[in-house]
């Protein structure tokens, strides 16, 4: 008798495989938030690659950095790094909840995972608009305050009140448009993917086990 | 609608689940691989349901998609075989001179299994689900002369890799 003959005796009495579920069945079905939950971590990924590239080409002369201005200088400083920890600490989080998603095997607790994944990509979200806005705060008092060319400006200002008000209506339109856009931006990307993820999470709630 | 087909793909799968076990057997070497792939083929089984009219029994229809999903799959991730293990191996039997038990012995032959290559697994596997060779031949995509041919060669391997 040969080798496979041998294994054929025991192969048709073998049946000692730990049984899947109905339950775990639709799971696997459902399975594609794994991959719209790992897209969300790789545009996260791209994301921080991008701002770092452009950090690069950013400019460096000394009223840039808020030399002089100390306080100002603080807060430049500040949103250098900050948005670096507050997306690798968000890019942690995603990862954790693809991790979490891609082992689950219950239904039940792949809903709960999906809607934690939404909430953690939301305030991933409102984070970077408030960071946008910062930024665009601390464009304009490094413009106007301590850009050297802008002492004539400056000037102008204090002589005529119309002048002043118009620049402040111009910085205020400016502010809104750079974080609509942004917002435009996170909502388009990450929208698109939370929208996929919630219709998924339709269909799990629809079993209704 | 969908909703009924999901159900009825669902039920069946379940029933016949362990065809898909037993290739997962063939295919991998542990619990989390074949986790994996069981759940691999559960999606290239519910992707290509559609296309299944009940004109073949639902085993026999998802042996197919299953085998060949396993297959592809096997042949993307060119494993390196774990040559470790097979020494282990070679080594128990000079050890206990043939006289182990039945169920080390299953062990061991499934281990050599899994050293053959992608296409010889699923004509292993076919063989010990007693297809015959026309089937096997539609199955693979090859003539029944080159299955024949194929097997003959496995049994030797086989022999080869369990007796050195």
């Amino acid at each position: 008798m040969d080798e496979l003959d041998k294994l054929k005796k025991a192969w048709n009495r073998d049946d000692g495989f730990t049984q899947v579920s109905e339950q775990e069945i639709y799971g696997m079905l459902h399975k594609k938030s794994s991959s719209i939950v790992k897209w969300i971590l790789i545009v996260s990924i791209l994301e921080i690659l991008f701002w770092t590239a452009l950090n690069f080409i950013g400019s460096s002369e000394d009223y840039v950095m808020g030399k002089g201005h100390e306080g100002l200088a603080f807060c430049i400083g500040l949103m250098e790094i900050l948005p670096y920890v507050v997306t690798v600490f968000f890019i942690y989080l995603f990862y954790r909840n693809f991790r979490r998603i891609s082992t689950t095997a219950s239904v039940r607790q792949l809903m709960t995972d999906i809607i934690r994944t939404r909430k953690t990509v939301n305030y991933y979200v409102w984070c970077n608009l408030a960071m946008v806005l910062a930024l665009v705060i601390i464009g304009f008092e490094r413009a106007f305050v301590i850009n050297p060319d802008a002492v004539v400006l400056n000037e102008k200002m204090q002589q005529d009140a119309s002048v002043f008000v118009v620049i402040i209506v111009c910085i205020a339109v400016c502010s809104l448009v750079i974080v609509g856009v942004a917002w435009l931006f996170y909502k388009l990307i990450y929208g698109l993917m939370l929208r996929r993820l919630m219709a998924n999470y339709k269909e799990l709630e629809k079993m209704d086990l | 609608m969908s909703d009924l087909l999901e159900q009825s793909f669902v039920k069946q799968l379940r029933e016949n689940q362990n065809i898909i076990h037993k290739i997962c057997r063939l295919y991998t070497n542990n619990e989390d691989a074949h986790k994996d792939l069981f759940q691999e083929i559960t999606i290239q089984l519910w992707k290509a349901f559609p296309k299944f009219r009940g004109e073949a029994k639902f085993s026999t229809w998802a042996y197919r998609v299953a085998l060949n999903t396993a297959i592809t799959l096997y042949r993307k991730s060119k494993r390196s075989v774990a040559t470790t293990e097979y020494e282990a191996s070679r080594h128990f039997i000079n050890q206990d001179d043939y006289n182990y038990e039945e169920e080390e012995q299953i062990k061991l032959m499934y281990q050599a299994v899994y050293q053959l290559n992608d296409i010889e697994k699923a004509l292993v596997y076919m063989y010990l689900e007693d297809k015959d060779y026309a089937e096997i031949s539609l199955t693979l995509g090859i003539s029944e002369v080159n299955a024949r041919v194929k097997m003959n060669r496995i049994k030797g391997k086989l022999k080869k890799i369990l007796n050195p």
